[in-house]
């Protein structure tokens, strides 16, 4: 399986790096401040196509964890993504409420959301489940456009309030984006190294000793699904603050493949530079390369076929001979 | 409503989901057929089967060459089994090493076939329909088109060809043996390769037949053939994805169930009514829904 491997890579890797991790902790701490200090000489267009990054890195964010903890794929994190943005919306529309009490809020509806969503197949393997999320990334324009009267249809909402009044919109944007991104990733270095962090992997290693010291597959199945679907949540919300309105246009079948394939380019990495390489992919392409529109597909599908054999492949030339590899 | 009104209506919707359930069903054999044998869900079949209908559409209706509409099929079978044969060299290296990452690569494999009908036959929304004469008749309640007919016959063929070949042919039986214990067939010399590479082609195959047949209902543009693949997918968790009489039998019942549910409940929640299917086929029958009746056999 390669990704227990990968678990096992990723657990000698943090022992055997030994002097190596504060070269990397400052090269991390130095992106962290020159993000940070951005704004002074940046603006507008770059601090908002940013700010998406951010959101979109979070996106990523959560299908990686997906990946990584569960070795399950998802192409309907879309759904979770929408939900947290139109959460926020619905929240600031009908309560009349900011961010500030939406994010949790989506955060958490989010997490039941996928709760209820992996229970069904919890005994199964990932592959129904990736065929689940195929059906729940097509069924989401249509819920979003049926629901009109919370959703407001094909027009969608507008997303108006501040969370700090007084600051400028760009600022307040890019900064909570990036806060937030900076949080979880802090927040999933520390999971990796706690006891439930250890607990899902090894429920996905080495399922039978897991078993044998009371953690099931079905609940760490179920559990890392419902994480991710939290973070996807948030990162949903912060999109929808991040661009000030949702819409279905933003939330169509292939965004949830979309957010996979920033995952498959990222490495499923679940470092602040890895999400920012995933989220930067599938935010700045599509707005850099407006002009080639058709292109954005195929050279989309062109990464993940590329990144995924030369990730899964290993010593390629063991096919070439006989053609059979096992 | 009236008892009678109910009857009156029940059949036409009961006929109608049966042929359009054909369909889901043939789609849903060529997604078993691969995941049986390579245990790699395919989730470039429902793009393969686009850029295929739309390649007939171009061949025969002069925006690329104005063929006969039977040489236009013949061109577009062959494509289709070339980029199917194209698809699996891709995914080779790693099929054996994870369904997963296999599983992934036929979708970046689905966004360059998607890429490349958005390329050359642009946005538009296209009619094709099949060179049939015009005729129905009633039977009772029901009306029998040509149309009904040609589906009927087409799939009872296609079903049938295919058991032939999987029940009677050493192919077939290569084929049951490596999705029984792939290993064991390793042991005794059958080579993998080429039962993975008869499954991909009939899946190809198979998906260019269910497109070809489905896009007179609607119409055909880039989007319509991927999504008509939503419905195969149901039928195939439906049959619990490795039993092609399940898938078969699924793609009919999915079939009823959507008429039904579009002429009772909601026509505009048909995706949100396929996902509840599927959720709730996992949760209560995850080997399918036809587990106890026929088992578990090819």
């Amino acid at each position: 399986m390669a990704v227990s491997d990968l678990a096992h890579a990723s657990k000698t890797g943090v022992s055997a790096r030994g002097g190596h991790v504060d070269i990397a902790r400052l090269s991390v701490l130095a992106l962290v401040v020159a993000l940070s200090l951005l704004p002074l000489l940046a603006g507008g267009f770059l601090l908002y196509s940013l700010s998406l990054c951010f959101a979109n890195a979070l996106a990523v964010l959560s299908v990686s964890m997906l990946v990584r903890y569960g070795g399950e794929v998802s192409i309907g994190h879309s759904f979770f993504v929408a939900f947290g943005a139109y959460a926020v919306a619905i929240v600031e529309h009908r309560l009349g409420l900011s961010i500030a009490a939406s994010l949790p809020l989506a955060t958490l509806l989010g997490a039941a959301a996928g709760f209820v969503f992996a229970f069904p197949s919890r005994r199964l393997s990932g592959i129904y489940l990736a065929v689940a999320t195929m059906a729940l990334a097509l069924a989401l324009p249509e819920i979003l456009i049926g629901f009109e009267k919370f959703t407001g249809g094909f027009e969608g909402l507008y997303i108006a309030q501040d969370l700090i009044p007084g600051i400028p919109k760009a600022l307040q944007r890019y900064y909570v984006a990036l806060a937030v991104l900076g949080l979880v990733c802090l927040a999933l270095a520390h999971f990796r190294r706690s006891a439930q962090g250890l607990a899902l992997l090894m429920a996905q290693a080495q399922p039978r000793a897991a078993e044998a010291i009371g953690i099931t597959r079905s609940w760490a199945r179920v559990s890392i699904f419902t994480l991710s679907a939290a973070v996807a949540a948030l990162a949903g919300a912060l999109t929808g603050f991040a661009s000030s309105t949702v819409s279905p246009n933003s939330f169509t079948f292939f965004s949830g493949v979309f957010l996979l394939v920033g995952s498959v380019v990222s490495l499923n990495g679940l470092s602040l530079p890895a999400a920012l390489v995933g989220g930067a992919f599938i935010t700045l392409v599509p707005t850099y390369l407006a002009q080639a529109g058709d292109w954005v597909p195929i050279l989309y599908g062109v990464a993940l076929v590329v990144v995924t054999l030369v990730a899964n492949a290993g010593d390629l030339r063991r096919f070439l001979p006989r053609g059979r590899g096992r | 409503m009236s008892v009678a009104g109910f009857i009156r209506d029940i059949l036409p919707l009961l006929w109608s989901g049966l042929i359009s359930g054909c369909l889901y069903g043939v789609g849903a054999l060529g997604l078993v057929m691969v995941f049986k044998s390579s245990r790699v869900v395919n989730f470039s079949h429902g793009n393969l089967a686009c850029l295929g209908a739309f390649v007939v559409y171009g061949f025969s209706s002069g925006s690329l060459l104005s063929l006969s509409w039977g040489s236009a099929v013949a061109l577009a079978l062959g494509i289709a089994a070339a980029i199917a044969v194209m698809s699996y060299a891709l995914i080779a290296p790693i099929v054996f090493k994870s369904d997963l990452a296999s599983t992934i690569a036929t979708l970046g494999v689905g966004l360059i076939l998607q890429g490349a009908v958005q390329l050359v036959f642009g946005a538009d929304i296209v009619n094709l329909d099949l060179p049939l004469p015009r005729f129905s008749f009633s039977l009772g309640a029901i009306r029998v088109s040509s149309y009904d007919l040609a589906v009927l016959v087409v799939t009872l063929a296609i079903v049938g060809g295919l058991f032939v070949i999987i029940e009677r042919t050493k192919l077939g039986v290569a084929f049951r043996a490596v999705s029984t214990n792939p290993f064991a067939c390793e042991v005794c010399g059958l080579n993998l390769r080429s039962v993975h590479l008869f499954s991909w082609l009939a899946g190809a195959v198979l998906g260019l037949v269910a497109a070809l047949l489905i896009v007179p209902t609607t119409f055909l543009s880039s989007t319509t053939v991927p999504s008509f693949m939503l419905q195969a997918f149901t039928a195939a968790v439906v049959g619990g994805f490795s039993s092609l009489p399940g898938a078969a039998v699924g793609g009919v019942l999915v079939g009823i169930a959507m008429n039904l549910f579009s002429f009772y409940v909601s026509p505009e929640f048909m995706n949100t009514f396929l996902l509840g299917v599927i959720l709730l086929t996992l949760n209560f029958f995850p080997n399918g829904l036809l587990e106890r009746a026929i088992g578990g056999r090819v």
